[in-house]
């Protein structure tokens, strides 16, 4: 593997909300979107980054005392002063309470597998597996791919997370012959909101979730964010259920936004958007806007099938895209 | 092989409401007070000063005696149970066996009745009958001052009585056993005396006997003599049930009366022909050994297999129906309810809330590697779960290969449902260690728990598995000391291994630690040693002798080592904080520097008050147990070894080994209260971590704690280990599953027991704040079960701050922030 490797930034062991059964997820950092209600905000930028959370801290200024940039003053509450820090991690190796963490780790692909081996019973007895998050996880695309293949010969179920911005060909070659399920975020149809939300374009995110429709068959899994105001829409769920229909797409999860993302701004120091929510919908709201949404895909489907554009899906009694529509 | 007949494994349909009569047992058995019961010792004290011959050989004697009281024991009929027998003469009794342990309570007779804590009622004229005529003939003769005369008052006799170094339980001889009951169920005591009276008669043929032969020739008389005890105490119940079915007006309990009256003549003198004479014939034996020895974790063994033939022959035979049969395990249950520890004052603060531990173990394999689960494993779950009563100790075992994933997803619901119970066990990893322990493989296969959760070859192998109980932070404290302790002042008990400033690195600590602990052990040891010398010298055991595999046909008492096995168990208080404190003097003196040795000996003298940063690095940064740290995995796992090690080269009195183990009861709340502050951040006088869990709040996240105990091997622990886990909660069907696969993956990564509180930090914290809304909460201690209600504030705050994890994230929920101060680290 040339160059550095991408950075962990955690490793969630028995995590059951990433996939069947219970699972072992990596988040890897750095992502090409800048969603503003991303949950994981320290995922981001491919950079280490310290993060500092004052509720531990007992001002006890070993970090004050051994920053080599002298970029920590006293509080309360302690400040980092960002621009001067080079992210050595000296204060989080001090840090007694664990105040100050360093976000943000190398693992050889080896030291990773062997990490993720340890967990080998739970998946066994719990039909689980491995998920790599992030972050893009497709951003260090080898590094990845090496993983998955070397879970797969391992017998291992594999699942990846992604928002979808890739390059296909490589995609094709290195992520979908090792990967079980591919969950992949559809944020908006519109191109002006997903470019307001997320800082970019999502042309390619769309055209790759129709090849993947294609190519990766059951494997793969739309994933919606639901965050209040935003995605949370009738009208966008509306455009998303009518572009899954016309991909014969049945299956769709729906995620509750989380808004631990703030918390987590705050820790790494970095900026805090003015309209973020502060809690997911409603429990009456979410259910409105899941049966809205559901309703419309089983009914953009039926009439589709009915107009004679799918055959029936041979395993799961569902209609299905059947590949020909898509030539 | 146990075949599944029922079409619904849960019962569901089976409930409290169409068992009335379990239900109001239960209400009783719930709210009955404890009352001391003398009629043993009187009778026991009566015979042996006044009516014994005294040239007769003890075994003889002592058999006489037992026969005595059994004879002349008060058949008593307390409530509507289906069930013959009370193992005291009281409702709820508290047994004095003052020739062991009973003189402790002597001090307190005139307070017991009205102390604050589980008080123990006595009458006036009990105490008196105990003050003047029971307690004085045992003041020189009970086993402790019969050992001290013995062997004159040796050092680690006055090692014990400090109580913060070990325990010796032997005090209590012969308990924390697996009798074998199926023999004579299938064939009747009458059958066995005659076996006894057989092998006399051949011995007598001989002519002249050597010394052997004429010991044998008494513990033949001696069996015959006891278990005609057993027969007439039976015949008593049977002629009072009848005499009371006279008088009796209610047609219902007159016909159960009458029911009883046929059930005890003919068991257990004759063989069980039905399910129920099986559960009654088992309940009287029980009752009889206790009248021997004392109520101490005498454990019932695998009673889903003992008692399945005949529940199988009645099924078929149309002459029960699965009701009947769930009452009649109810009642036996509520009959194992009956009695309790006397309990001085003292004793409060290292056993309290204690029942008498009779562990029950279920399904697994069976001798061929067969699933053994078969519709009565399933009968005493739904039992259970309805029931939720502290003892029987339950235990389920589990061969993750052999049974099904249906039977054990049945036991973590009704762990889920009673929020505690039962325990579970590794097959493959149990029989695994007791075959290195020596045992036969079939043998090893149908083992069953004693007590809390030590390991035995159920019937043939006596194993005496609480006898010592030693506490390792004792053994660290003597090693940082120079082989002194803080809570023993100067005073030089240990050898001198030198002070902490001597040490250069962590190795040479360690072999200093080895040092201290090897001495320690050895002290142990020979009490032990010398308590078995005197128990065999005037404590023989024919009664329960008979009810075993061996020494009928070896001619010897099991106190000299009749069983076909042998061994003793000596388990260890303090594990996690040892091996924490362990993992922080490396680390975070021998690695990263934070302090010198001496620094760090001084800060803990100061319960390091002014040391933030130094407790922080030592709470937060140092290596924990129940990690994935190479550190604490690395010490952990020579910790085993060398107490495996050692303990494996003593040989007992009986030509049985030691056999380490990883249970406290509530040992590590007492002795936590007893030493001072600790490497690993652990505050002066506060808790130890439970049995071999990792210390509270130490390991974050399920899945490597899960592997790091489950990673130990367990040969290294064949006296057996409690490892408690908390759930927050089990909310959905979801969390269920998980819960049920988490077991699965943590006993095929090897670990040999499990068991669990599902039960939230706020729920408990509640409990202890308001008792008198949670009278039934059951907690599991570590190894048996209590009412939470009845522990002692020490032992209530470890149950509360042991972690809690969240099934939903696998990462342990925070521990309330205005409730931090009861941590053992802050």
């Amino acid at each position: 593997m040339q160059g550095p490797l991408p950075l962990v930034f955690d490793i969630h062991r028995f995590a059951l909300d990433d996939g069947p059964g219970i699972r072992t997820t990596v988040f890897l950092k750095g992502c090409p979107l800048s969603c503003s209600w991303c949950h994981n905000p320290e995922s981001m930028s491919v950079e280490p980054e310290i993060a500092f959370y004052p509720d531990r801290c007992i001002r006890c200024g070993s970090c004050r005392d051994i920053c080599p940039e002298l970029a920590i003053t006293d509080g309360p509450p302690l400040q980092i002063d960002r621009l001067r820090c080079t992210t050595c991690g000296r204060c989080a190796d001090i840090c007694p309470t664990t105040a100050l963490r360093m976000m943000g780790k190398e693992y050889p692909v080896d030291d990773l597998l062997e990490i993720i081996l340890r967990d080998r019973h739970f998946f066994e007895a719990s039909g689980g597996g491995v998920t790599f998050s992030g972050g893009e996880p497709t951003l260090g695309i080898n590094y990845l791919s090496r993983l998955l293949a070397a879970l797969k010969a391992e017998g291992l179920h594999t699942a990846i997370q992604t928002c979808g911005l890739f390059d296909y060909d490589r995609f094709a070659r290195k992520i979908l012959p090792f990967a079980d399920l591919i969950m992949f975020d559809i944020k908006f149809i519109a191109a002006a909101e997903h470019r307001k939300y997320t800082g970019r374009d999502n042309e390619s995110i769309l055209k790759n979730f129709k090849l993947l429709a294609s190519d990766a068959g059951s494997r793969l899994l739309p994933r919606i964010p639901l965050v209040p105001g935003k995605t949370a829409t009738p009208w966008n769920l509306m455009e998303i259920a009518s572009f899954l229909a016309d991909l014969g797409i049945l299956r769709c999860d729906l995620l509750p936004y989380n808004p631990a993302g703030i918390a987590k701004r705050l820790a790494a120091g970095l900026k805090l958007p003015t309209d973020l929510p502060d809690a997911p919908l409603g429990v009456e709201e979410e259910d409105d806007l899941r049966n809205l949404f559901f309703n419309a895909l089983h009914s953009l489907s039926k009439s589709r099938l009915d107009a004679g554009k799918y055959s029936d899906d041979p395993q799961g009694g569902l209609p299905c895209r059947s590949t020909s529509i898509m030539q | 092989m146990g075949t599944i007949t029922l079409t619904d494994i849960r019962l569901a349909d089976q409930d409290l409401n169409n068992l009335p009569l379990l239900k109001s047992l239960r209400q009783k058995s719930l709210s009955a007070k404890t009352e001391v019961c003398i009629e043993r010792a009187h009778y026991i004290t009566t015979f042996l000063r006044d009516m014994a011959v005294r040239d007769e050989p003890m075994e003889i004697r002592y058999a006489r005696a037992v026969n005595h009281f059994l004879s002349n024991k008060i058949p008593l009929f307390p409530d509507d149970s289906l069930l013959a027998g009370t193992t005291t003469s009281k409702p709820f009794g508290a047994p004095v066996y003052p020739e062991l342990t009973g003189l402790t309570i002597w001090p307190e007779l005139d307070t017991m009745s009205t102390r604050e804590k589980n008080p123990q009622f006595i009458s006036r004229e009990d105490t008196d009958v105990l003050n003047f005529d029971v307690f004085p003939y045992w003041m020189e003769k009970n086993i402790l001052e019969a050992t001290r005369a013995r062997e004159g008052n040796p050092p680690c006799m006055k090692l014990f009585e400090r109580i913060v170094f070990f325990i010796a339980s032997k005090a209590g001889t012969i308990s924390h056993t697996v009798p074998c009951y199926a023999i004579a169920l299938e064939s009747g005591l009458e059958w066995l005396i005659a076996e006894a009276a057989r092998h006399e008669e051949e011995l007598m043929g001989k002519g002249s006997l050597s010394q052997d032969e004429s010991h044998q020739l008494d513990f033949y008389r001696g069996i015959q003599i006891a278990l005609g005890g057993i027969v007439a105490y039976a015949a008593r119940l049977s002629a009072k049930a009848l005499e009371l079915a006279a008088q009796e007006t209610d047609p219902a309990r007159r016909k159960n009366l009458a029911a009883m009256a046929s059930v005890c003549a003919q068991v257990p003198a004759r063989p069980a022909r039905t399910f129920r004479e099986a559960i009654n014939g088992l309940w009287i034996l029980q009752i009889a050994i206790h009248a021997e020895s004392i109520n101490m974790a005498i454990s019932p063994g695998r009673l889903d297999q003992i008692l399945f033939p005949w529940y199988q022959r009645d099924i078929a035979d149309g002459v029960l129906t699965i009701q009947e049969a769930m009452e009649l395990v109810g009642c036996l249950w509520l009959k194992l309810n009956d009695n309790t520890n006397l309990v001085p004052e003292t004793g409060e603060e290292l056993f309290g809330g204690a029942g008498t531990v009779p562990a029950v173990t279920l399904g697994g394999i069976n001798e061929n590697a067969e699933d053994a689960v078969n519709d009565l494993t399933y009968i005493m779950l739904r039992v259970t779960e309805l029931l939720k009563t502290r003892d029987p100790s339950m235990n389920a075992r589990y061969h993750p290969e052999i049974n099904s994933d249906r039977y054990r997803d049945r036991v973590a619901e009704v762990i889920a449902s009673t929020k505690s119970v039962p325990a579970f066990y590794n097959d493959i990893a149990a029989i695994k260690t007791l075959e290195n322990q020596g045992i036969a493989t079939k043998d090893a296969r149908d083992y069953a728990i004693i007590g809390c959760v030590e390991l035995s070859a159920s019937g043939r192998s006596y194993d005496a598995s609480s006898s010592i109980m030693l506490n390792l932070v004792s053994a660290l404290e003597l090693a940082l000391y120079n082989g002194t302790r803080p809570i023993t002042g100067d005073e030089q008990i240990g050898p001198a291994t030198g002070t902490a400033a001597s040490f250069a690195t962590f190795e040479q600590f360690w072999v200093a630690f080895k040092t201290q602990l090897r001495w320690l052990i050895g002290e142990a040891v020979q009490l032990n040693e010398m308590m078995g010398r005197t128990h065999q010298g005037f404590l023989p055991t024919p009664l329960l002798s008979a009810l075993f595999e061996g020494p009928m046909e070896n001619g010897q008492d099991l106190i000299f080592g009749g069983a076909r096995y042998n061994s003793s168990g000596a388990t260890h208080i303090g594990f996690a904080d040892t091996v924490d404190s362990l993992n922080a003097i490396e680390k975070g003196v021998f690695i990263d520097r934070r302090c010198t040795f001496p620094e760090l000996l001084a800060a803990m003298k100061r319960d390091f008050e002014g040391d933030a940063a130094l407790h922080a690095y030592l709470v937060n940064r140092a290596p924990k147990y129940g990690s994935e740290d190479p550190i604490a995995v690395k010490n952990s796992h020579n910790l085993l070894q060398f107490l495996y090690q050692t303990y494996q080269g003593y040989t007992n009195y009986r030509g049985g080994r030691y056999r380490p183990a990883y249970w406290t009861m509530t040992n590590h709340a007492g002795q936590g209260k007893l030493s001072g502050a600790l490497p690993n951040g652990r505050k002066a006088y506060r808790i130890f971590a439970s049995g071999i869990t990792p210390v509270s709040q130490a390991a974050s996240e399920l899945a490597p704690c899960l592997n790091a105990v489950g990673g130990i091997n367990p040969l290294h622990i064949p006296g057996g280990e409690a490892f408690n886990l908390k759930y927050s909660a089990i909310k959905d069907k979801d969390d269920l599953q998980k819960f049920s696969q988490a077991i699965e993956s943590y006993f095929r990564t090897g670990g040999l027991h499990i068991q669990f509180n599902i039960m939230s930090y706020e729920m408990l914290i509640d409990a202890k704040a308001h008792p008198e809304n949670y009278p039934e909460l059951l907690v599991r201690v570590s190894g048996y079960s209590a009412y939470f209600k009845d522990l002692n504030d020490a032992m209530k705050d470890e149950i509360i701050t042991r972690t809690a994890y969240d099934l939903k994230t696998g990462r342990s929920v925070p521990f309330p922030v205005q409730q931090t101060g009861m941590l053992p680290s802050t």
